[in-house]
């Protein structure tokens, strides 16, 4: 009997999510229908007539997140290394506890110090640079950044713990520094289980919707000309989370081709979510099994 | 312990699940969707009613008027709010549903900007200027008579009724207003806010939200030459053009609590609710000249 | 030399880890410095009036209350179901490798795409409209992984001598469940839980298309129809649609009872989060 609920609920829980899954791809069909490869690379979405290219979007989720882990990474896993490897074990413990009870707070609250507070910074500190308001991308990218440090922190600080004392104490006794070690032994071994901290840390700034849509200027169509310019972190736009979270979403349902575009929107998102995930977690769970 | 918990746990689903079924049916709700604008008037008024009557009234925006349209055209709800009338559009999306409009005020719908660009002394604008600066032709204040300042202009989402008047009086209709790509504000706090701690910008909002401390509103320069600003007066006259009716929406005759709302909006305690949020009530607009 | 460089590094890391603390608990000084104005019994016990100008959030707490027990009675079994699977259940690596995975790749979905499914699948096609249990449904399976990884955690920490002593005594496989292996790990679930219930209170973007509206609600009744108020939803439209000054204090208030609950959902978790701590360290 109780083998049999727990894969009845077992398969209830994978039938959810497969369902969830099925209904952005049936239902974003007619989008790609309508739009081909251009989906993905068009550069223009108006719905009011029907054009929709996702590039933009898929552009602004890139940089939000890709500079939020820029900014994270390198906080995070110094904050990491001193938690792991420098403190005693019950100060680890407290400092462990504390960050993980600020992981918790709530991104809605986030958005709300990005709206009245960060924006307001960044418009001041960046203002001889002709930036037009304090709703960029590089707002979001600051605020996820701090959103993710401490899941950044927690995990990198779980993996740097992986590492078996032993080789600690045989590169101290080899007459190695304390930092050597550090960089020789802990940083080299736990490689892997800090890729896939930052990974995972990525992956929840990828997803994070209500925040960056406070703060992120919802500006349609905003691409720069060269590709690797900076200037587009000083201007608005737009991400595939923020357009989902949107005014368009409790319009499109009338249109049949406008909502086939959202939910190409969320497959889109899901795509990426997914195989930055995995690509931080494959590893990590063959690790510790 | 382990006891307590696998039968509090069962208690609490047969609990949830004799609730639902117990109470399925309840037809005494009135559920009300729309307009931001609209909502303040008619959640103080809904409020009221709650604490009189013991009505049981429920109050949402989203989606803004488009939402409180399409809601009421899905059935969702049985009261609409919306600043701006429905469309032949949104009636050929519902054919079974007859949109019922009525008026209980009106608003207009301001260009407002910050102080900088106010002290700066841009006070009005022509329809021509305004659809340069939206499309993009006009981008420094210097060009329309203020100081060098770039000029931001934040724009409404789509589906808000001030987006759709604004489209409407710029352009004739709001399905000829040419696509761009501004940044966006939802709604009328996030609007003020943003327009009130950014140089150079501009937005449309509601004109009863101009604190004249912050934001200002702009008049209307028309072919006369002759500036209206959205004074209460040029709004009842309908010499300010960019004047909105507000009103609530039901499906026909209003009907059982709907009616009793209604009547409470169009009765002297609902228009100085309506006045009282700084929109015009009834009688403070002019009787309408023929051909208006 | 190198002396300097550990110095170095002992001192950049030191200072990080500083910064990090203190941006973290800068946040919550923030919240709590403008929130507490608006601190007072009738903030927690009153309504809403006047589109959040006046008033209080008691309805709103007791939405969100609603929401996250609901999603703690959905999430439970299929929870424990999920555990047993990986650690008893399934014999072979690989299935129980890709359950891993499956579990952290459900933690990480997006919330606005639960949104959307629950918008399809209970506002359109149940046709329940707007209803506290499609938000409870759906916070459980977001809150999923958390509480299904916080007690196969801790089933891995329980020695296997235990399992082994009630094999020996005779016990069937789903005797030994019930007796050894769920009493023992109650106290997995209930940190899990407690983490879950904590996440579920904050999120806005899964149920303000399908569980929640501004005003009017107070309890539900039913299930089709019967929206909630919650804090989350109502501090996001307050941050945007607010209409008086007088609100500004009201909505950092209704920030700092969020934030409040959802440290204290976790607070009382700490202890049992301490010793998933200390066990995956031994």
């Amino acid at each position: 009997m109780t083998r049999f609920w727990s894969i009845a609920f077992s398969a209830f829980a994978v039938a959810f999510f497969a369902l969830l899954l099925g209904i952005f791809v049936v239902q974003s069909i007619p989008a790609w229908q309508h739009s081909g490869m251009g989906y993905v690379t068009g550069s223009r979405w108006f719905f009011r007539t029907h054009q929709f290219g996702a590039l933009p979007m898929i552009y602004g989720t890139i940089v939000v997140s890709g500079v939020a882990l820029l900014l994270a990474a390198p906080v995070g896993l110094a904050s990491a290394i001193f938690t792991a490897e420098y403190l005693p074990r019950k100060a680890r413990l407290a400092v462990k506890v504390l960050i993980e009870l600020l992981a918790g707070i709530p991104s809605v609250i986030y958005g709300l110090l990005g709206i009245l507070l960060l924006r307001n910074w960044i418009y001041d500190l960046f203002a001889r640079f002709d930036i037009s308001s304090g709703d960029t991308l590089l707002t979001a990218a600051v605020l996820l950044a701090v959103m993710i440090l401490p899941t950044v922190v927690t995990l990198s600080d779980d993996a740097l713990r992986g590492v078996p004392g032993a080789q600690r104490h045989a590169a101290r006794s080899l007459g190695l520094t304390r930092a050597e070690t550090i960089c020789t032994v802990s940083l080299r071994q736990s490689a892997r289980g800090l890729v896939s901290a930052l990974l995972l840390g990525l992956g929840r700034a990828i997803g994070e919707t209500i925040a960056v849509f406070l703060v992120v200027g919802r500006q349609d169509n905003n691409l720069p000309e060269r590709w690797l310019s900076l200037r587009p972190l000083l201007e608005s736009g737009q991400t595939l989370t923020t357009k989902l979270g949107g005014a368009e979403a409790n319009i499109a349902y009338g249109d049949p081709l406008h909502w086939a575009a959202m939910m190409g929107l969320g497959l889109l998102l899901l795509a990426i979510v997914i195989v930055t995930t995995i690509g931080g977690v494959w590893k990590k769970v063959g690790h510790d099994a | 312990m382990r006891i307590l918990k696998s039968s509090s746990i069962k208690s609490l689903a047969t609990c949830l699940a004799s609730l639902a079924a117990a109470t399925f049916a309840d037809a005494g709700t009135l559920k009300i969707n729309g307009s931001t604008t609209v909502n303040l008037p008619v959640a103080e008024a809904a409020e009221n009613l709650r604490a009189e009557k013991k009505m049981d009234i429920q109050v949402d925006t989203q989606g803004g008027s488009s939402g409180g349209i399409s809601m009421l055209g899905e059935g969702l709800v049985q009261l609409g709010m919306a600043s701006k009338h429905v469309s032949a559009d949104d009636r050929a999306k519902f054919p079974k549903v007859t949109f019922n409009e009525i008026h209980i005020g009106e608003d207009a719908v301001a260009l407002i900007v910050a102080k900088d660009v106010w002290d700066g002394g841009v006070h009005e604008l022509t329809k021509q200027q305004v659809r340069d600066i939206y499309e993009g032709r006009v981008t420094n204040w210097k060009d329309v008579g203020g100081k060098a300042q770039k000029i931001v202009f934040l724009n409404k989402e789509p589906g808000r009724g001030t987006w759709e008047v604004f489209a409407h009086w710029a352009y004739g209709d709001p399905k000829k207003a040419p696509q761009v790509s501004l940044p966006e504000v939802g709604g009328n706090e996030e609007t003020r806010n943003k327009v009130g701690s950014t140089r150079g910008a501009i937005s449309q909002l509601s004109s009863a939200w101009a604190d004249e401390k912050k934001v200002f509103a702009l008049g209307i320069k028309g072919d006369d030459g002759m500036a209206v600003l959205p004074t209460n007066e040029n709004i009842a006259s309908h010499a300010y053009p960019m004047s909105r009716p507000l009103f609530v929406l039901t499906d026909g005759e209003p009907k059982g609590d709907a009616r009793v709302l209604v009547d409470y909006l169009l009765s002297p305690a609902g228009q100085a609710l309506v006045r009282k949020h700084g929109y015009l009530s009834l009688d403070q607009l002019a009787k309408p000249a023929a051909g208006n | 030399m190198r002396r300097l460089l550990d110095r170095l590094l002992f001192a950049t890391c030191g200072a990080t880890a500083l910064l990090v603390c203190a941006l973290l608990i800068g946040v919550v000084f923030v919240i709590a410095q403008r929130g507490a104005p608006a601190m007072s019994w009738t903030f927690l016990t009153e309504q809403i009036r006047q589109v959040g100008a006046q008033g209080g959030i008691f309805f709103n707490l007791v939405g969100t209350v609603i929401l996250i027990t609901t999603a703690l009675v959905v999430c439970t079994p299929v929870a424990i179901g999920l555990a047993l699977l990986e650690r008893v259940y399934v014999r072979s690596e690989r299935w129980r490798r890709s359950l891993g995975v499956f579990l952290y790749t459900l933690n990480g979905l997006p919330s606005i795409v639960f949104g959307i499914f629950g918008f399809i699948v209970f506002v359109k096609w149940l046709g329940w409209g707007k209803s506290w249990l499609s938000g409870g449904i759906l916070l459980g399976m977001m809150i999923l992984p958390t509480v299904t990884v916080a007690l196969i955690e801790r089933m891995k920490a329980l020695p296997s001598r235990y399992v082994q002593a009630a094999a020996a005594l005779g016990l069937k496989q789903s005797q030994i469940i019930w007796s050894v292996i769920l009493p023992q790990t109650r106290s997995g679930l209930l940190t899990g839980s407690l983490l879950g219930m904590a996440r579920a209170a904050g999120e806005t973007a899964p149920i303000m298309f399908t569980a929640t509206i501004f005003a009017g609600a107070t309890q539900p009744h039913g299930v089709k129809e019967s929206p909630v108020l919650s804090l989350p939803y109502h501090i996001f439209i307050l941050a945007q649609d607010s209409f008086d000054p007088a609100v500004g204090a009201k909505l950092w208030g209704a920030a700092l009872v969020l934030l409040a609950l959802v440290l204290l959902l976790s607070g009382i978790a700490l202890p049992g989060r301490l010793k998933m701590h200390e066990e995956a360290n031994v």
